[in-house]
């Protein structure tokens, strides 16, 4: 499953799933709101550039990594503390292979997927810095 | 003919988004984003540089691809063409 989306999922369904024949790892990543004194976090994509973007990541990842089974859900819209931002579930034969494909999985996603996150705070709001500022003079997507 | 601009995150809030555009044929990307965003001075100083040139940090895409600071000045729109203009991405 590969999905950009408003709904939250449900993760041991997801962890069930991902319990293909072979597989003897799954490695759970779940990135939730944090709560640095904010009110709700705000998420919006590019979601004609992102899906695609995604798709192409899990399997880069599972051929890198020999993984089993990838889910990626990436939610947008209006988020509480503690909600789920981006869930990635995958399966692999070993350990090193699921650790290694569910890192790969999320730094590259926050490389260059088109998505971004706006903190809402009480005196307003602040968009939240992405943390590779590569623009229009390094063109690689 | 008829293109289409979108922008997001910060420079959605200040100059919208889904906006479409009648150009004339021989439209440079970078002269047909300038237009739009000279709707406001908070946009266009987000945007430009002192120069007129995209911010070093400014991601183009058309049509769902990288465009390069220095194509962006080179490059002619055509019909139905799809112009994206966002800050660095910061999903996950």
């Amino acid at each position: 499953m590969i999905s950009i989306q408003l709904e939250d999922v449900d993760i041991g369904e997801l962890v069930r799933r991902a319990r293909v024949p072979g597989t003897g790892a799954v490695v759970l990543f779940d990135g939730v709101v944090r709560n640095d004194d904010i009110v709700e976090m705000e998420l919006e994509a590019y979601e004609d550039v992102a899906l695609p973007a995604l798709r192409k990541i899990a399997e880069d990842a599972t051929r890198l990594h020999n993984l089993l089974h990838v889910d990626i859900v990436h939610r947008i819209g209006r988020l509480a503390v503690g909600e789920n931002i981006l869930i990635i579930v995958v399966s692999a034969g070993h350990r090193p292979g699921a650790y290694a494909g569910s890192r790969y999985i999320i730094e590259e996603i926050k490389k260059g997927v088109p998505i971004w996150k706006k903190e809402l705070t009480r005196d307003g709001g602040r968009w939240v810095p992405g943390e590779h500022p590569h623009g229009a003079e390094r063109p690689s997507a | 003919m008829k293109v289409k601009v979108r922008f997001f995150a910060r420079f959605r809030e200040l100059l919208g988004t889904d906006i479409a555009a009648e150009v004339e044929s021989g439209m440079i990307l970078a002269e047909l984003v300038q237009g739009i965003a000279r709707k406001t001075p908070e946009g266009y100083a987000a945007i430009f540089d002192e120069r007129g040139s995209f911010r070093e940090f400014v991601i183009v895409m058309r049509n769902g691809k990288r465009v390069g600071s220095a194509e962006t000045a080179t490059t002619i729109l055509a019909d139905g063409d799809e112009i994206a203009v966002f800050p660095p991405v910061a999903g996950g």
